[in-house]
């Protein structure tokens, strides 16, 4: 029932709403050229509420808020649609505000790549990189495979023998990790079965045998792992994790496929946003992400830490939709 | 000519289901798949297109209950339609002047135009509502509705 | 820690001051939030996970999870007052609520739909209390083609859920499967007939179709009955009594259906709103008078009531024993566990048994407290059909738009909802029944995704359906549910013929 995932718009606090008229006094830089926020800043989760952008979206904001890095209210608010199209259509009508951002992820390339969108992020202002989540492989405990490199070699001789499913659709996250990774072991691309499954029903699939292997984020499977019900035969970081169970998850790196992938999260201005804002919120957000308030979040929810300011956000983004659109050629997805 | 409204709805999801099947064919191709996106809607209007027949050459007779139905004066349609019209500006100018007032403008005039004559009531109503359901949706459920013109 | 023990522990989280006021608090908020046209629990669920920032996770999530059941309480309340369903698991009880409110029977239809959500909301705790753990294999046991067979198997009811013209009902449920066809479709990425514009690209929200097909579409019936008096605020419409033979009436259907809405709940994926129009189906199918449904059927209103809140309970068997989140609201419910450091899953009940058992310990309480709170309020309630004709159908109107646009903030949308509000009224005006529209539209879309993940795990091989035992037999049933019923029509036409 994706369709019914409310969308509000949704305050973080009633008090956002004490800021709003003071619109008028909104000045976007200050005397001296550094910018100051000088109303409710927006932040917008092109996603309904409790999704990954959204839980983002709102502990970002919520720590901005109790740490004061940021004394102006942040409010979120949820435009759904699309697989984040209609959010992200919504910022780029706000051009040159300094007032917005929205939390974005790797669909902000999967989605215009697989002509779903009219922007990308080449059409947004890069702020700053917060988070890094990694992709796993997982297959069900009693699985025959005991490494990545059983699996693809089944993959190799057979490939109409296993089945990858996912949640999002072919083209998108979940199907192009398990791709990207498979193709540098060898696998023919062209030759994967990928079935998604945005019902819930991913991870029952694998539980009770319809499938063999589950792409997935990292959080997604300990506490699967730790019930004793799948294995993760690899993870698509470049380096071992930390964490209780994260750092029993062997990479693909060291299982000798060198290719990793890199679920990163970050927050975007709309475009023609003014230097001295990104200049501002660059700073702010490596504020936050050194904060202590932010770590407890990130060991929360499993994240890691993977600060970058707009212009290595910016080139990092280059090569990552570069080495996606060839991928998404090879195998024919590509528009 | 008790057929004939079955043979001209017949005629109209013909119609449906041929342009349907139509933009079905026209669904880009997807080498991954064994059931492409486009077999489903290919069935889908093939078996619209049967049923459509059937309908055409259906021989029930409809029941006077039936009939009753369709029977609608041509003023009474025109006041339906005249109430989605408002519901439409309604829509248009939602965002725009925001919830209160076009709210408020909506319960007032729709309720009088269908004959509600009790204007002191309807003032009321068309003021209160309005106010209370913002309320409750932006102050107590921190749900934003549109403010539009209005300062709050 | 076996069951029993757990349970006391349970107690005592849910039974202390703190557990009390939490299960108070939730349920009050969620019923409210319920009433409230497109409001339902995902939104009640997000709207109170900040509130729950620094509380303690045990009494925090024994909140939400009354806020939750809370809402799929409430949710009926607008479908049988105003034929306009506050939540999508409350479609089906418009079927009968909103015929036997206009009957002038309200607050009896209110009082049913209460005790029912009361039965089967209970029923279902004993279950999950009983049999979670156990309960968790069967969660897990549905494949793809389980699910192809068991959204055929509903899809096979359809002519069973109207009257007059089959082919009218066909053509209807058709429709209805075509419209869920728009939009990406999941296996392949294909847009389709969304022509580029972004709006259609996630298809249509549930609550648009039916709110518009229902809900405007009993607009434009009351616009030209508007100068009928509207129904008289005569007392029986606030009344509550039920008789010995009404509860005799119910008891059938709430005790059968809060079994079968509780197992269709612990599917992830199914959930309360399918499982409402099962549980409708199975009655009207076994009923003695299958013609009464429809039209203010005690068992038609009681057998959807008791079997979405079966549901809503049976939703935690998979959230709380695997940490499967089995639908859109159990995944926000997720959401709120990680918020509080809890993490749901096969370990949850060892590691945090507080929480496991305090949320189910709380349920008993919660849905008393739902019952105590809703009857007493009911008489106000039904007041509201008393509002004079064309006052009604204005609120009405903008209680349906609020709804919508609380679903997505997206204006198109509002459109649309005038869109389908004109096809309800059309479908009326030219008897094709609402009904199989909706039921192709829920099940129609997951059917076919099910259907086309087993033949690409299958490479194309039919053979999936019949190679398993549960696909297997649930396809079987289907068959027999089809030709059973024509058999017997055949039969009894054949003999009349031979009659005459």
């Amino acid at each position: 029932m994706k369709k019914t995932i409310f969308a509000g718009v949704l305050s973080v606090s009633a008090l956002a709403f004490a800021g709003c008229g003071s619109e008028d006094a909104a000045n976007t830089a200050g005397e001296d050229g550094n910018f100051e926020p000088s109303k409710t800043i927006e932040m917008v989760a092109p996603a309904g509420s409790g999704g990954g952008w959204d839980t983002t979206a709102r502990e970002v904001a919520r720590v901005f808020g109790e740490t004061e890095i940021i004394d102006e209210n942040m409010t979120v608010i949820n435009r759904e649609g699309g697989g984040g199209a209609i959010g992200w259509a919504y910022v780029h009508g706000k051009e040159g505000d300094a007032h917005s951002m929205f939390v974005a992820s790797p669909p902000l390339m999967f989605v215009p790549l697989n002509g779903q969108s009219e922007h990308g992020h080449e059409d947004f202002t890069p702020l700053a990189n917060m988070i890094a989540d990694y992709g796993a492989f997982a297959v069900r405990e009693d699985s025959e495979f005991e490494d990545l490199n059983d699996l693809f070699d089944q993959m190799k001789d057979d490939p109409e023998s296993i089945t990858v499913i996912g949640t999002s659709a072919p083209g998108s996250m979940d199907h192009m990790q398990f791709v990207r990774i498979a193709k540098a072991a060898g696998v023919d691309p062209t030759k994967i079965k990928y079935v998604s499954d945005q019902e819930g029903g991913a991870l029952t699939a694998v539980l009770n045998g319809s499938v063999d292997v589950f792409s997935t984020g990292v959080g997604e499977t300990i506490e699967q792992v730790r019930a004793g019900n799948i294995k993760v035969l690899g993870v698509t970081a470049e380096e071992r994790m930390e964490g209780e169970v994260l750092s029993e998850f062997p990479t693909a790196i060291e299982q000798g496929i060198d290719e990793s992938f890199v679920n990163w999260r970050g927050f975007f201005g709309p475009p023609g946003m003014d230097q001295a804002a990104v200049d501002y919120y660059e700073a702010k957000f490596q504020e936050l992400s050194e904060s202590e308030e932010f770590a407890e979040v990130r060991e929360k929810y499993g994240w890691n830490e993977m600060y970058m300011g707009s212009e290595e956000y910016s080139e990092f983004l280059e090569t990552e939709k570069e080495e996606i659109a060839s991928l998404l050629e090879e195998i024919g997805l590509g528009q | 000519m008790l057929a004939s409204i079955n043979r001209k709805l017949g005629l109209l999801l013909f119609i449906v289901a041929a342009v349907y099947l139509y933009l079905s064919f026209q669904l880009p191709n997807y080498e991954y798949a064994p059931i492409d996106a486009d077999v489903i809607p290919k069935g889908l209007g093939i078996l619209l297109l049967v049923l459509s027949v059937f309908l055409f050459f259906s021989r029930v007779v409809e029941t006077d209950a039936e009939k009753a139905k369709r029977n609608i004066p041509k003023k009474e349609l025109g006041v339906i339609a005249a109430v989605f019209a408002m519901i439409f500006v309604y829509i248009l100018l939602f965002e725009a002047i925001g919830f209160i007032i076009t709210t408020t403008l909506f319960i007032f005039f729709c309720s009088w135009f269908l004959g509600y004559r009790a204007w002191k009531t309807n003032i009321l109503v068309s003021l209160l509502f309005p106010i209370v359901m913002y309320a409750i949706f932006v102050f107590a459920l921190g749900i934003v509705l549109p403010r539009g013109i209005l300062p709050f | 820690m076996d069951a029993f023990q757990g349970l006391l522990t349970g107690f005592q989280v849910a039974l202390s001051l703190e557990g009390i006021m939490f299960v108070l608090i939730g349920v009050v908020v969620g019923t409210l939030i319920g009433m409230m046209p497109g409001l339902g629990p995902i939104s009640a669920i997000a709207i109170m996970i900040p509130i729950t920032y620094g509380m303690d996770p045990a009494p925090a999530l024994v909140m939400m999870a009354g806020v939750y059941y809370g809402a799929v309480f409430g949710g009926s309340t607008s479908s049988i007052l105003l034929n306009a369903p506050g939540i999508s698991g409350t479609v089906a009880t418009a079927f009968d609520g909103y015929p036997m409110a206009q009957q002038g029977k309200a607050g009896k239809a209110l009082a049913i739909a209460a005790i029912s959500s009361f039965v089967g909301g209970t029923v279902s705790v004993v279950m999950l209390m009983l049999l979670a753990p156990a309960l968790s294999s069967v969660a897990i046991s549905f494949g793809p083609p389980a699910y192809f067979a068991l959204m055929f198997m509903g899809l096979t009811a359809i002519s069973s859920l109207s009257e007059g013209s089959t082919i009218k009902a066909m053509i209807a449920a058709v429709a209805g499967f075509m419209v869920v066809t728009i939009g990406i479709d999941p296996q392949t990425g294909t847009q389709r007939f969304t022509f580029g514009n972004v709006n259609l690209f996630d298809g249509f929200d549930f609550l648009i179709i039916a709110l518009g097909l229902f809900a405007v579409a009993e607009v434009c019936m009351l616009i030209l009955n508007r100068k009928n008096r509207s129904l008289s605020d005569d007392q029986k419409l606030g009344s509550l009594k039920l008789s010995k033979a009404d509860l005799k009436e119910m008891s059938g259907p709430v005790s059968r259906q809060s079994f079968v809405g509780f197992l269709l709940g612990v599917l992830p994926g199914a959930g309360a709103t399918i499982a409402s129009f099962i549980s409708y189906i199975f009655e009207k199918r076994i009923a003695k008078n299958p013609e009464e449904f429809g039209k203010g059927s005690i068992k038609g209103l009681a057998a959807p009531e008791s079997s979405n809140n079966a549901a809503t309970s049976g939703a935690f068997v998979p959230l709380l024993s695997l940490g499967i989140p089995g639908s859109g609201t159990t995944a926000v419910m997720l959401g709120a566990f990680l918020v509080l450091g809890v993490q749901p899953g096969p370990l949850l009940m060892t590691d945090r048994p507080e929480i496991f058992w305090g949320i189910i310990a709380s349920m008993y309480l919660g849905n008393v407290f739902l019952l105590i709170l809703n009857l007493p309020l009911i008489p106000y309630l039904a007041k509201i059909l008393s509002i004079p004709r064309p006052l009604l159908i204005s609120l009405v109107i903008m209680f349906s738009l609020i709804g919508v646009y609380s679903i997505s903030f997206n204006v198109f949308d509002l459109y649309m909802l005038l869109v389908f509000g004109a096809l309800g009224f059309a479908m009326r005006i030219f008897s094709f029944p609402a009904p199989p529209f909706i039921l192709a539209f829920i099940l129609g879309g997951m059917m076919e995704q099910a259907f086309r993940q087993s033949m690409t795990i299958s490479n194309g091989s039919l053979s999936i359906f019949v190679d398993s035992p549960l696909p297997l037999s649930l396809l079987l049933v289907a068959l027999i549910s089809l030709l059973v019923p024509a058999f017997l029509k055949w039969r009894s036409n054949r003999l009349a013929y031979k009659q005459r």
